[in-house]
């Protein structure tokens, strides 16, 4: 028995299994969505989605799982840049240096992380893989082993 | 859309009563606390559905199946509430109530300007005229909601016409929900009864909206 599913072809792909893959990725809008302006909301509406998806074609497990590993870094950052912002607010009075290196740094990942996401969200609209780094080989592993 | 609820020959009196003095504490509390995370869940949803649309023409099936699944529960909870039908709600996306029939059709293709549309105008040309009317049918309604629970208490039966005006209340709110939701391009008529095509053959609170297309 083989211990990984083999990667399907766009063209054997449904055009439901497309969609779901795609919508991954655009979990980033979540909070927008949601009306709740936090970056956690896009984290946990991406933890949300890959419970769904776990039980879909590996196809769609795949983009799931790459689409929530994606976010946690940013997300990670972001939580640490509010809280950054919140104590200089309430506690610092004043925006030095370390925070706007790091906030220039942040700024440039998410821009970075919305720019990736986006792209493969069209690919996988478009049925292909797209592998992100380091992350892209374990999500793979991931969905399309065997389950039995 | 089709949206109906079965008219029951004989309605219970205890539960009647039972849902107007407790059923805020059994039936609303509970299944309101629920459907507000599915709520939140469903916005989120909808905004992905609206860029998929305008960049696909499509609503992701998935996101559409979940859509109906909790307008399916909200009608559960609805019914109970205006007393058109007995029972306790079913918890759950997937539960399934033989007293209510709420399908809509998935739109294969949806147009990509109408939704861009609805979002910037939506409130102009659906929202706002729809709701001045929607004001004085939903006043009609909780006239005849008061009536229609006295008719209950003494007779143990409801009156169809009443019937048939509140469940086409809730109908006609549905498509405005459905419509301003980009589930569907088709604009939501002013009217309280169904569609002929929209009419269940056999079932009593479709054929009095029958008999008036035919009358």
């Amino acid at each position: 028995m083989n211990t990984h599913h083999d990667i399907p072809n766009p063209e054997d792909i449904s055009i439901e299994d497309r969609e779901d893959a795609m919508s991954g990725y655009l979990m980033m809008f979540a909070s927008i969505g949601a009306g709740i302006p936090l970056p956690v909301i896009n984290l946990i509406a991406g933890i949300i989605y890959f419970y769904i998806s776990r039980n879909k074609s590996p196809f769609v497990r795949f983009h799931a799982t790459q689409a929530v590993l994606s976010q946690l870094p940013t997300s990670l950052l972001n939580a640490g840049l509010i809280f950054w912002l919140i104590r200089i607010f309430f506690f610092d009075y004043e925006l030095n240096d370390y925070f706007k290196i790091y906030a220039v740094i942040v700024g440039f990942l998410n821009i970075s992380y919305f720019g990736f996401s986006i792209w493969a969200a069209v690919q996988a609209r478009k049925g292909r893989m797209y592998y992100f780094l380091f992350i892209g080989k374990f999500s793979l592993g991931y969905a399309f082993k065997n389950r039995g | 859309m089709i949206l109906e609820i079965k008219f029951q020959e004989n309605y219970s009196r205890g539960q009647l009563l039972l849902r107007s003095f407790f059923g805020w504490l059994y039936i609303v509390i509970p299944h309101i606390f629920l459907l507000m995370f599915l709520q939140i869940w469903s916005s989120i949803l909808t905004f992905i559905a609206f860029w998929s649309i305008l960049f696909t023409g499509r609503y992701p099936k998935s996101f559409f199946d979940f859509q109906v699944k909790l307008l399916r529960w909200n009608m559960r909870v609805n019914a109970r509430i205006y007393n058109l039908s007995d029972g306790y709600p079913k918890f759950g996306l997937n539960a399934v109530d033989p007293n209510i029939i709420l399908e809509v059709p998935y739109p294969e293709k949806l147009s990509r300007i109408m939704v861009l549309v609805k979002l910037l105008f939506g409130i102009f040309y659906v929202l706002i005229p729809h709701m001045i009317v929607l004001m004085f049918v939903s006043l009609a309604a909780n006239f005849l909601l008061i009536a229609n629970w006295f008719i209950i208490l003494f007779t143990g039966k409801s009156d169809l016409s009443f019937h048939t005006f509140l469940v086409g209340t809730l109908r006609w709110s549905t498509k405005i929900n459905l419509y301003m939701g980009f589930m569907t391009d088709t604009y939501p008529p002013f009217r309280i009864s169904p569609l002929p095509e929209e009419v269940i053959p056999g079932l009593t609170t479709s054929e009095y909206n029958q008999n008036e297309y035919t009358s």
